[in-house]
């Protein structure tokens, strides 16, 4: 029996160390390229690895950050990003309170209108959502947030309302005994307590909104505001010119925060998926 | 400090199902009084009713001389113990007691004052800096007591507060809380399932049942002078003993005739039953199991004649300082609680003697007391 399951482990450990090649096969690829001259990358050498010849430094960092507005970009990234993913946790954590709380005909009917939001494809509202977008003048990087958060919300009001079930009523009764009124409560006691959920699904709703195209490119403005995904797409020059080097380079620098802020938060992405799966 | 009145209070939820039926009951100042009563019974939905956690349907409730039916718990001046102790749990053991006092606005050097002498009174200074997870149970339960000190309430509530704890703890937390009581000086409101709760901490007991109050009486006149077979059978470990018999009068005195036997009730149960009429009417009587002797122990032999009975021994108990024998009475099972050094055992013959002036007889059909 012993056995039977180290040979299951060790296959099991084989089928993920390829998969996990795999997935990271591009992200290398691009690493490596990111450092190599233009010319290198354009040929057959594009999936060597650098050699003294092709080694290009940092000059195609350099190049990214110095051209094409990459630090405004960045900012507007950072811009969309924080708010989109603040509105998300503030609103949909107290929208879960409610329906958790408050049971009843608007709360159940709300919840499951939240749960079906996740089953809508975004291809299938695109072109209506810009149209409403530019009528309600929110094509600019500060206030498309409240786009992100209807899209956002499914999702994060289906997680925190999971977890919420089993923060235990009484403890909400005790504050409201010590002297709450409702938002003190919901600040000062179901907020701290959410804390799990909140990373876990600030990072899963940051991971999106970073790396989001379509949406921005849809409702921005495209002359006047670019996401860095929106960026990357603009060194392509033209006559089918690309210029690789500041590509890879401006992927690279893309990557690299949503990856620390994964690696710092990963933990509670576990803890916050899996609370309020049984009662605690 | 203060009183709390109760006037024809009803509890009806919004399927219709009433949990409260008509409450009526003075709680006066300084009391421990203890709800108790079989779960679903009312007591914890009445007791939430005081702290304003659920809406009174009908009636008026007061808190001292402040009707509160519409004052929000906050308000209310009341402090509340709950079951699963409903601690803070991302807060530390000092930040738990000192909250209520926080949002009063209290300034830092007070809530300090305050929030360590409770923990001097309840052994929790070495616990300030800790988070609930990092505390046993006990501890848990008396940073609940203490966030309910700190804010010296007119009123405290406590919600089952012990049945999370072993029974060692249970017993511990229980001489604390008379202690605490007796200490503070105010108004108390208890909710227990456990008897022995009740029993040990309550000035007075309510006795609930499907939402009605069955008695409120002192712990000691509970048990011995019940109001209705259901407070007789609710109250007492083991319960009561009961079963239906016949008001006889023969041989020159008043006997209950029951299961092919015959027991002489004494000349004062016998005066009041000639007197109510109950003569050849059929009646339930209990006894309780200290009052069933084994013959042989029984003090007044003479007397214990004409209240004996033979009966095989279905299951023998020793509990360490006694012996439980359980009988058969026609159908009903009865237990009697003898001296351990009895020699019954299983499958013996024994013979049994009823104290009759303890004996308790109700009406059969309303099951209220007729004469203890």
């Amino acid at each position: 029996m012993k056995n039977k399951n180290k040979t299951i482990d060790t296959v099991w450990s084989c089928i993920l160390a390829v998969a996990s090649v795999l997935y990271m096969y591009p992200i290398v690829m691009i690493l490596f390229n990111s450092f190599k001259q233009e010319r290198a990358i354009t040929t057959n050498a594009a999936f060597k690895l650098p050699t003294a010849e092709t080694f290009a430094g940092l000059e195609n960092y350099v190049n990214a950050v110095a051209s094409k507005g990459f630090l405004q970009s960045l900012g507007y990234s950072f811009l969309i990003t924080v708010s989109s993913v603040l509105a998300i946790l503030l609103f949909c954590s107290m929208c879960s309170w409610y329906i958790t709380r408050v049971q009843g005909f608007i709360s159940n009917g709300l919840y499951m209108l939240f749960a079906f939001s996740m089953v809508v494809p975004f291809q299938m509202v695109m072109f209506t959502l810009s149209q409403t977008a530019d009528q309600l003048k929110l094509n600019k990087p500060w206030n498309i947030w409240i786009i992100y958060l209807g899209f956002g919300a499914g999702l994060a009001t289906f997680m925190f309302a999971g977890f919420m079930k089993s923060i235990p009523l009484e403890v909400e009764e005790a504050s409201m005994i010590d002297g709450c009124n409702p938002l003190q409560t919901y600040f000062l006691i179901v907020m701290p307590m959410l804390k799990p959920t909140m990373v876990s699904v600030g990072i899963l709703e940051a991971m999106w909104v970073w790396n989001d195209y379509l949406l921005p490119t849809l409702v921005l403005d495209i002359k006047k505001f670019k996401t860095i995904p929106m960026l990357i797409q603009y060194f392509r020059g033209s006559y089918g010119r690309v210029e690789m080097g500041p590509m890879m380079a401006c992927i690279m620098l893309t990557i690299i925060p949503i990856v620390i802020i994964y690696l710092l938060g990963q933990k509670h992405i576990i803890k916050g998926v899996a609370a309020g799966a049984v009662k605690g | 400090m203060a009183s709390i009145s109760f006037k024809n209070v009803k509890k009806t939820y919004d399927n219709g199902v009433q949990v409260v039926k008509g409450f009526d009951l003075e709680v006066a100042d300084k009391e421990f009084i203890v709800l108790v009563g079989a779960s679903g019974c009312g007591k914890s939905t009445t007791l939430r009713m005081i702290a304003g956690l659920e809406d009174i349907t009908e009636g008026e409730l007061w808190i001292g001389d402040r009707l509160v039916n519409n004052v929000p718990p906050k308000e209310r001046d009341i402090a509340m113990v709950f079951q699963s102790y409903a601690l803070y749990p991302h807060m530390t053991v000092y930040d738990n007691m000192a909250f209520a006092l926080k949002l009063a606005g209290e300034s830092k050097e007070v809530i300090d004052e305050k929030v360590k002498e409770a923990a001097e009174i309840l052994g929790l200074t070495d616990y300030l800096d800790r988070k609930p997870k990092a505390l046993s149970g006990g501890q848990r339960q008396r940073v609940a007591l203490g966030r309910a000190m700190v804010r010296k309430p007119a009123v405290f509530l406590l919600d089952e507060p012990l049945s999370n704890l072993d029974a060692k703890l249970r017993t511990e937390m229980r001489s604390q809380l008379a202690h605490l009581h007796k200490k503070l000086g105010t108004t108390f409101v208890y909710v227990t399932h456990d008897q022995t709760e009740a029993m040990t901490l309550g000035t007075r007991i309510v006795v609930m049942n499907a939402g009605v109050i069955q008695q409120v009486d002192t712990p000691r006149n509970l048990y011995t002078k019940p109001v209705n077979k259901f407070v007789a059978g609710f109250i007492g470990s083991p319960t009561m003993n009961f079963s239906d018999a016949v008001v006889v009068e023969k041989e020159g005195g008043v006997w209950l005739d029951f299961a092919g036997y015959s027991v002489k009730l004494n000349e004062e149960k016998a005066a009041v039953l000639k007197e109510k009429g109950y003569i050849g009417k059929e009646v339930i009587f209990g006894i309780r199991p200290e009052d069933v002797y084994e013959y042989s122990d029984y003090p007044e032999k003479e007397k214990a004649e004409n209240a004996s009975l033979t009966a095989e021994v279905d299951m023998y108990e020793l509990l360490g300082s006694d012996v439980i024998l359980y009988f058969y009475v026609g159908e009903n099972k009865f237990t009697a609680i003898v001296n351990p050094a009895t020699e019954a055992r299983t499958g013996d013959t024994v013979k049994f003697a009823f104290d009759v002036n303890n004996m308790h007889i109700f009406d059969k059909e309303t099951e209220y007391i007729i004469c203890h």
